[in-house]
């Protein structure tokens, strides 16, 4: 059944995906327009919590004037990194992959993998959450007024460097929540996806140098080679106002194409060993 | 259940009702420990985010160069995050208010017009018994970190602190299911208030210093959080623990908290009656 949703979906240019994205979107903001009331207040809700976060930030700040080398408007700019990513993973990602169990254990999964094509695009982006949408917006205004305020020229090589970390960042995310979702084709009910997540989320939410204490070292490097969430956040903010490194660069972009590929093969394995639940 | 109630009916009484919602906390008690790996996870994946906390304070501490940040020294910062994990153990409520905005949209509180049950004092005695196993579940893993983290704490000696530390958590679980039990009741005039009550919840968490204590604010900011009733949720009890507060602050503190108790459990009480009779006149 994969295998043949598989064959006429390769024979599909990328063109059609990217029209499908688009519809997808459409469908989403039409779906999310029709509950005005409740569109406003999970965006209220987000401005609140953004209040929390820069009044923690200001009151942090007003003690002390570096974290581990960072100072006010670098962490700043972070922060807008961290909220910026926060945002995008939850307009793209988050909802389907946590819709993704309910598919499961409804069944209507099955009408997903009849589809002419690619089950793991049709899974992932079904539905776009455009209430977390404004995050992105409020994480890039932050991250402008920490680069204005830092005053320092920002070169062509440290955009690319962000732009690239920040795509490696995201893939990381995202690898992380298909993994996730994809267990629940074995164990039905996966509540604690959620959970899961939360905690790979407040991984990525201070910058990854705070680990060099003794003895956090070991969970430093854990989440840097094997699980790589340190480096989400971290490392398109550093490209972008502190030191561009290209050795942790490098190794970003490798872990986020790695992750990719591990994520769609437990993807794959997943749907394969997926049964209906008629009977 | 049901074979108890007759006799009940005929003579409720004060020992009768007793009796009542006790059974009522048994029989919840029976049911929540069916799902014992679950909360036992559960527990274990809260406190990883500790670690985070642990590693940027100290950052924190490090950079701004000061043994004391507004009196709080880094250990106590730390050990102070610890505690107020056990001060929202006692007052977090999850579910109360949109389970009771729940049942009253879709009608089934009017059980509570027929049977001869209160609905604010069934709830108590579900949540007390919710809480109660959560609380003995996870004093292990508790236990266990807080002799993992014993260098963050300097425990005070004298008894009158862990008396009034274990009165201010069981008033935090009182204030916190009555308040939560109010904020449930606005489900008698408005259809839908879950994303209400998740940016109340939201706000909560930070006015009850879960975040950081509220004394880092600074001046009037603070001063203002300290005169809420959230502050009872989460930092009062924890303050009290880390031996910060005079005994006649505490005793102040405890007598206010009590105040908070008493005004809503009269706004309960009178929205509860208010909001009955408004159900009943649109009930069918």
């Amino acid at each position: 059944m994969t295998g043949g949703g598989k064959d006429i979906g390769g024979r599909r240019g990328l063109g059609s995906y990217f029209r499908l994205l688009g519809a997808f979107g459409r469908f989403s903001l039409n779906r999310e327009l029709a509950f005005r009331g409740n569109f406003l207040m999970k965006v209220l809700l987000e401005v609140v919590w953004l209040g929390i976060l820069l009044l923690f930030f200001h009151t942090i700040f007003r003690n002390t004037s570096r974290i581990e080398g960072w100072n006010e408007y670098q962490y700043l700019f972070f922060l807008g990194c961290y909220y910026a990513l926060e945002g995008l993973i939850e307009t793209l990602f988050l909802e389907n992959c946590v819709e993704f169990g309910e598919l499961v254990r409804t069944g209507n999964l099955d009408f997903f993998l009849l589809k002419p094509i690619d089950e793991q695009f049709l899974v992932s982006f079904r539905h776009i959450d455009w209430s977390t949408a404004p995050k992105v917006v409020i994480g890039g205004a932050l991250m402008g007024v920490g680069l204005w305020e830092l005053g320092e020229p920002v070169t062509a090589g440290r955009i690319a460097g962000f732009v690239v970390a920040l795509l490696s960042g995201m893939a990381l995310a995202y690898s992380f929540l298909l993994i996730l979702a994809s267990t629940a084709i074995w164990m039905v009910r996966n509540q604690s996806l959620m959970e899961l997540w939360w905690l790979f989320s407040s991984l990525m939410r201070y910058p990854r140098d705070i680990y060099e204490e003794p003895w956090a070292v070991m969970i430093q490097k854990v989440f840097t080679f094997l699980l790589p969430a340190l480096l989400v956040v971290s490392v398109p903010a550093e490209a972008m106002v502190r030191v561009l490194d290209s050795a942790i660069l490098a190794w970003t972009v490798f872990a986020g194409l790695m992750m990719l590929g591990v994520s769609r093969w437990v993807f794959r394995r997943a749907i394969r060993s997926y049964r209906s639940a008629s009977s | 259940m049901s074979s108890v109630e007759p006799p009940l009916i005929a003579s409720p009484g004060f020992m009768g009702s007793l009796r009542k919602y006790l059974r009522i906390f048994r029989v919840s008690l029976v049911e929540r420990l069916a799902y014992r790996a679950d909360f036992l996870l559960g527990t274990v994946l809260r406190f990883l985010p500790l670690v985070t906390s642990v590693l940027l304070w100290s950052a924190v501490y490090r950079g701004s160069g000061n043994d004391t940040i507004e009196g709080y020294t880094c250990r106590q910062v730390i050990a102070y995050l610890l505690l107020v994990h056990v001060s929202r153990m006692f007052s977090s409520m999850p579910g109360l208010a949109s389970g009771i905005a729940r049942d009253i949209r879709e009608g089934t509180v009017k059980r509570y017009l027929v049977q001869p049950l209160d609905l604010q004092a069934h709830l108590l005695a579900y949540r007390a018994a919710h809480k109660f196993a959560y609380i003995v579940t996870s004093a292990l893993p508790y236990g266990l970190l807080f002799w993992l983290m014993g260098g963050y704490f300097d425990w005070p000696r004298e008894p009158w602190i862990w008396a009034a530390w274990l009165a201010s958590l069981i008033l935090g679980f009182f204030l916190g299911f009555l308040m939560e039990f109010v904020l449930g009741l606005l489900g008698f005039w408005f259809l839908e208030i879950s994303s209400f009550l998740y940016l109340v919840n939201t706000v909560s968490f930070f006015l009850s210093g879960h975040l950081m204590p509220l004394d880092l604010f600074g001046g009037r900011m603070a001063m203002v959080l300290k005169e809420l009733p959230f502050q009872y949720l989460a930092y009062f009890p924890a303050t009290v623990i880390l031996g910060r507060e005079t005994p006649g602050a505490v005793m102040n503190g405890l007598l206010v908290e009590i105040a908070w108790c008493l005004v809503f459990l009269v706004v309960g009480r009178v929205a509860l009656r208010l909001g009955l009779r408004r159900f009943s006149a649109f009930g069918g």
